[in-house]
């Protein structure tokens, strides 16, 4: 029996010492175990947590124990869990959140086992978890860069639908450009950056008798070679220089305005536009109407000389004693025979101006010397009227200018006529001749009515009279400013003026030296 | 001491420490056993409580009084004395100068820590078939002295009252029975709200120890 005795508690000794490793095997499995795992009473009581589990949750393993699962997890998910796990038997990858000691959210994915007695009866809960944080951070910014990569190309499609749209009104734009062009009364030529040009359209071809297809692309020099732009390119230069309605014959019928424009983005210049703007007939209408005039002035000329002649007779007494009334009458209708004198030669000046026939005959002169020829021909004027006359000669003397000495006279004449007959009585009238480095500039200054400032652009105009000049002298062609500009021009000269109404007015006119008026005339 | 359970135990004659000395000697006399388990949880909550330091001050503690133990080497479901439990709590109360509440906690944390109440998690429904029937069974599991008598369970009046009979251990071990038996009904019920109460104390001159728990 003792032998038994002896055995049996060595027997007992053998299994608590396998009973103890067994625990030990447990509970380091138990341990080890990553994945936070627990059990849970039938009353939903927490009763055994692992390491990872106390890791999750932030509680302390005997926090833990007895604590109501209610406390970990989301109570609503939680009894739908343990329902379907009741009902199953088992539920796998659950999402869920764990709300830990210090009130964090911690997303999991939860495995349940229920675990029956041998009556079939549920005797606890095992529990599994895997922290989806991680998952969750990589899902967010999965989701968020997905959110910006669905945002670009939002903005993309955007931003093409806008390219599209703008495409699409540019292409629009560009087909309302094309008509216009196409359907421009001008002719227009456009040509790029290295001056080839790009485009043409019908009005031009028409003018050039060319097709589109024979000459874009071609630099403009290349266009010379065609006899009908060759003028034009003349014009502008290879390097297709500023020009502003400019006329060029291209035809016995055909003369163009031409101007030039360059194409702009910002400060790049992107090429240049030429418009080429019919003037034919206008020239032709001009041409019929100035020879018309010319053909009437001269047709009234005559008549009018032989008027004046025997009115001169008749004040002079060659046809017999005449008394003093007679005389008067006489006299005046003399001074009117002689204003349409003057006119008709004004008018026949205009005529030859326009015609192109305004010839004269450039010769060295003395300009000094013509000036004093003419105000001493006012002389008696200036004193009946009662006006100073100074003429302010340069320092040392003029060099001689190539001019048409009856031209630059009459354009004197004209300026001082009316300096005179616009200043009151009392008033004064310089006369001013300087030299500059490249011509000889004359400035006649009065303190007279002056021009007003609204009517100061239309001074050169044929027949146009100031309104406060028409009130102060009833005579007066209003061609006198016109045929003056034109003598200066055609010297190669300036004339401008400076004026003030009620203190007076200045012009100036200019006659380049002769080097320079030889240069310009090697442009004609 | 010799970790080895009580089959070869042989507890020292001498204490350096007359009071806790004579009482440790008339512990180490009650007859009875308890599982290592029961022991090993008391150095888990020193541990957890005051650390390794405070576990080497119970361990000096009870090697002054004549009955050195090294908790770490006693076996999980080893048998040693059942006095060494009184004889454990009284060193730990001394040397960490723990008071009653810290007892009671004691008895709450060894049922937490157990192993052989997982054992019988199995068995925790339905309540009053485990109170009847199981849980008698867990004391013999930890004693082989004693007896644990569940007497009346009325789920609807929630309350309890269960007995401990034939061991007389130490006052100690009532407060530590409190906490135990309180946890060990939350674990079981599920209540947040746990009332314990020793009725009736064999050092009160009753015949056993009675305790109400009662829950809300």
């Amino acid at each position: 029996m003792e032998i038994d005795k002896n055995k049996n508690e060595d027997k007992i000794s053998i299994l608590l010492e396998d009973l103890d490793s067994l625990k030990s095997y447990i509970e380091d499995l138990f341990s080890f175990l990553p994945l936070p795992t627990c059990f849970i009473s039938p009353i939903g009581v927490i009763l055994e947590a692992n390491p990872a589990f106390e890791k999750i949750s932030g509680y302390k393993i005997d926090e833990i124990i007895g604590k109501p699962i209610e406390d970990i997890f989301a109570k609503e998910k939680t009894k739908e869990i343990f329902k379907e796990a009741e009902e199953k038997g088992s539920v796998s990858a659950r999402e869920i959140s764990v709300f830990t000691k210090e009130k964090k959210e911690i997303p999991v994915s939860l495995s349940i086992i229920a675990r029956k007695s041998k009556e079939g009866e549920i005797s606890g809960y095992f529990i599994g978890l895997f922290d989806l944080t991680n998952i969750k951070t990589y899902q967010k910014n999965l989701e968020e860069k997905t959110k910006d990569l669905q945002d670009s190309r939002s903005a993309l499609i955007n931003i093409l639908e806008d390219v599209e749209g703008a495409w699409k009104s540019a292409e629009e734009e560009k087909n309302k450009t094309l008509a216009i062009i196409t359907n421009f009364a001008d002719g227009l030529l456009v040509f790029d950056k290295e001056r080839k040009l790009s485009l043409i359209n019908p009005q031009a071809e028409d003018f050039f008798d060319v097709k589109s297809r024979d000459i874009i692309g071609r630099s403009i020099l290349e266009l010379s070679t065609f006899p009908t732009i060759e003028p034009i390119v003349r014009l502008v230069g290879g390097e297709i220089k500023g020009v502003f309605r400019k006329e060029v014959q291209i035809r016995e019928d055909l003369v163009l305005e031409v101007s030039t424009i360059p194409i702009m983005r910002e400060e790049e210049k992107l090429g240049t536009l030429i418009i080429l703007h019919d003037v034919s007939r206008e020239k032709m209408i001009e041409r019929m109407k100035t020879e018309f005039v010319s053909l009437a002035a001269h047709q009234l000329r005559t008549p009018l000389s032989a008027i004046k002649w025997t009115l001169r007779m008749l004040l002079d007494g060659d046809l017999g004693e005449i008394t003093k009334e007679q005389k008067d009458f006489i006299e005046k209708t003399y001074q009117n025979n002689e204003r349409m004198i003057s006119l008709i030669n004004d008018l026949l000046d205009i005529t030859r101006i326009e015609e192109g026939r305004y010839l004269y005959n450039p010769v060295l002169a003395d300009i000094e010397s013509i000036c004093q020829f003419v105000i001493n021909s006012y002389k008696e004027e200036l004193e009946r009227k009662k006006i100073r006359i100074e003429f302010k000669k340069p320092g040392k003397k003029l060099p001689q200018v190539r001019i048409d000495v009856e031209k630059i006279k009459l354009v004197i004449q004209n300026l001082l006529d009316n300096a005179i007959k616009y200043t009151s009585p009392g008033g004064q009238i310089i006369i001013s001749l300087k030299q500059t480095k490249k011509e000889i500039e004359f400035s006649i200054k009065d303190n007279g009515v002056g021009i007003p400032k609204d009517q100061q652009e239309r001074v050169f105009s044929k027949f146009f009279r100031c309104a406060n000049a028409i009130r102060m002298a009833t005579e007066g062609s209003g061609l006198g400013l016109f045929i003056t500009k034109n003598i200066v021009e055609a010297h190669g000269g300036k004339i401008w003026f400076e004026s003030e109404e009620n203190i007076g007015t200045t012009f100036y006119f200019t006659i380049p030296l002769e080097k320079e008026f030889e240069d310009f005339l090697k442009e004609f | 001491m010799n970790q080895e359970p009580t089959k070869d135990y042989n507890p020292p004659t001498t204490s350096s420490q007359a009071s806790l000395g004579s009482l440790a000697k008339k512990l180490m006399e009650i007859k009875g056993e308890i599982r290592g388990i029961d022991l090993k949880s008391d150095a888990d909550f020193v541990i957890k409580e005051r650390g390794k330091e405070g576990l080497n001050k119970v361990e000096e503690e009870l090697k002054e009084v004549g009955y050195p133990v090294e908790y770490e080497k006693l076996e999980t479901m080893g048998f040693y004395p059942g006095g060494l439990k009184a004889l454990s709590l009284l060193a730990i109360k001394k040397a960490l100068n723990l008071n009653d509440e810290k007892i009671k906690e004691m008895g709450s944390y060894a049922i937490k820590a157990s192993f052989i109440i997982k054992i019988f998690i199995r068995y925790f429904s339905p309540i009053s078939k485990f109170f009847f029937k199981e849980s008698p069974k867990i004391w013999n599991k930890y004693w082989t002295a004693g007896e644990f008598i569940p007497v009346e369970l009325d789920e609807k009046k929630k309350y309890a009252i269960v007995r401990v009979k034939n061991l007389n251990l130490h006052p100690i071990y009532c407060l530590y029975l409190e906490g135990y038996f309180s946890t060990f009904a939350h674990l079981v019920i599920g209540a947040e709200e746990i009332n314990i109460e020793e009725t009736k104390c064999v050092f009160r001159g009753d015949q056993y120890h009675e305790y109400l728990i009662k829950w809300k």
